[in-house]
């Protein structure tokens, strides 16, 4: 009988998983299909085209991808130093008394849902951006910041983590051997951590490529690729997020979930590098 | 109130009225302990867990001092100083008295660099000295026979035992006066433990040991004295070869008989 049910339970977890499978080869075909149209039209002109005009049923999602990359990049320069330092803090220089109270308030900041940070960024940022750098304020430039600031506390927890995971017995061995706290941060911590960062970095790369919420407030969607970066822009999810119920034409539908396809596909991709190749389970020294 | 035994030779390091309490502890993990330690002689403390071995061990290069809250009290004589003192520089107190690891700890880089690692850090830059140093420590732990083809390999591709003896290469590089050791071999298979005792005994030449055991049968092989440490206290400091044979205390006698531990 109780073998019966172990059988029973683990069929059971074994449909549950291979669902999940499911699902998501669901979703990626679902997208595949409706683009079609799209595909048919423009083939790979799609993603070179700088054109999105639905008004002469021409759609080009280089702008749009642009946007994408350049708010992530602005958000990943300005996040990755300050996440190694807060991060540095945390697992090696806080008093234990510290430690635990902001480690969890980072933790915290980690849960707000993305859509706090959109308006507070619209509300906040927006008229700081504007007087600071000129511009309407709605810009890939406070895209950026507000993105930064939205993976900042990620970026930060799991970076700790990863630097909390060197064994101590190791880090004592280099303070043995005569060295400061700063040679065994920088000689010891971070390169036995890196594997861990760099995955962290990583996945807080996908996040912050595939973010709808927080930078539709503040980014304008507008589609056009300018080096100024005060200027309105859009991006991936953004255009998603504005565009869909305006899609008055199969085609113009069809752009828009070629458009999430191609979202998928370099969020996709991000995330199995992040998990491949950096975050893979590690000996213990 | 401990039966210590006359040490002829000088001495490296010299315990008086040693007490330690860790932090947040009500009381003291060791009490006024007094303990000398002979030059180029090894010196094993053994006894119960928790009777304050690596406690101590831990005392001589101020590795207590990694965790806030830690006190000491007496006096620890090295080269005619306190190095319990407030002024101590530690980074030069660590360089003089070096400390093996009760698990091989090879850092995250190559055989090489591993062992350079010491030198560096007191700024040596110059290429044909970190060689001839780097080669020269690898040659005193027997091991550079094994990995003289693979300097430039991550040292995490070693054998635990290789490991060990390249930390070894890595703390006599710098050439401590002391080397503590904490329990070398207890991760380690017979034969690389072996290879270990083998090292300490060849090492005492050039510096004073300390070595933590767990393993009486390791503390007779290696030893020249012997400590036994009970409940933060020590019983008895004596010449191996009597201690084993003939010990002064019955607390001493009941341990090495095997009556508790």
């Amino acid at each position: 009988m109780s073998i019966l049910i172990d059988k029973l339970f683990a069929h059971l977890t074994k449909f549950i998983a291979i669902a999940i499978l499911l699902i998501v080869a669901w979703i990626f075909t679902v997208l595949f299909q409706n683009s079609m149209t799209s595909m048919e039209a423009f083939g790979f002109d799609f993603i070179t085209e700088t054109k999105w005009a639905p008004n002469l049923e021409k759609f080009g999602a280089l702008p749009a991808i642009y946007g994408s990359v350049v708010s992530t990049f602005l958000a990943m320069v300005l996040a990755v130093p300050l996440a190694i330092g807060v991060a540095i803090f945390l697992s090696e220089l806080a008093p234990a008394k510290l430690k635990s109270p902001v480690g969890v308030s980072i933790e915290l900041l980690a849960a707000i849902p993305s859509v706090i940070y959109g308006m507070w960024g619209l509300f906040y940022f927006v008229p700081i951006v504007r007087d600071a750098f000129g511009g309407i304020g709605i810009s890939m430039l406070t895209a950026g910041i507000v993105l930064s600031i939205m993976i900042l506390p990620f970026m930060a927890a799991v970076t700790r983590d990863a630097m909390n995971t060197t064994p101590d017995i190791l880090k004592e061995s280099a303070y043995a051997l005569g060295g400061t706290k700063w040679d065994v941060i920088k000689d010891i911590v971070i390169p036995y951590a890196k594997a861990g960062i760099i995955g962290s970095f990583i996945l807080a790369l996908g996040r912050a490529i595939g973010e709808t919420m927080a930078v539709t407030f503040v980014m304008g969607n507008v589609h056009r690729i300018s080096t100024d970066l005060t200027e309105a822009a859009t991006s991936i999810p953004v255009t998603l997020a504005n565009e869909f119920n305006e899609a008055d034409t199969d085609l113009y539908y069809s752009s828009l979930f070629e458009l999430s396809l191609i979202l998928l596909v370099i969020s996709f991709t991000i995330i199995s590098i992040a998990k491949f190749y950096f975050l893979r389970k590690k000996r213990i020294a | 109130m401990a039966t210590i035994v006359d040490i002829k030779e000088e001495k490296a390091l010299e315990v008086q009225n040693f007490e330690f309490t860790y932090d947040g502890a009500d009381a003291p993990s060791i009490k006024t302990l007094n303990m000398p330690i002979a030059k180029n002689s090894v010196t094993a403390l053994i006894g119960p867990s928790g009777c304050g071995k690596t406690t101590l061990l831990r005392s001589f290069n101020r590795m207590h001092d990694l965790y806030p809250g830690n006190e000491y009290a007496g006096e620890i004589l090295f080269k005619n100083r306190n190095i319990l003192s407030k002024n101590e520089d530690l980074i030069k107190l660590r360089i003089q008295i070096g400390m093996i690891f009760q698990k091989p700890t090879a850092f995250p880089m190559s055989i090489f660099d591993n062992v350079a690692y010491g030198m560096r850090l007191q700024g040596i830059k110059n290429k044909t000295e970190l060689k001839d140093r780097v080669e020269k420590a690898l040659q005193d732990a027997a091991i550079f026979k094994e990995v003289k083809e693979r300097l430039k390999h991550d040292a995490n591709g070693l054998s635990g035992g290789q490991q060990q003896r390249l930390c070894i290469a890595r703390a006599i590089a710098v050439e401590p006066e002391v080397l503590l050791f904490d329990e070398p071999t207890s991760a380690l298979d017979p034969i690389s433990t072996a290879g270990i005792e083998e090292l300490v005994v060849e090492l005492k030449e050039r510096v004073s040991i300390v070595i933590v055991t767990h393993n009486m049968q390791q503390a007779a092989r290696v030893s020249d004295y012997t400590g036994f440490m009970y409940l933060g206290e020590l019983i008895e400091l004596g010449r191996t070869e009597e201690m084993f044979v003939t010990p002064k205390e019955k607390l001493t006698e009941e341990y090495i008989t095997g009556k508790f531990g």
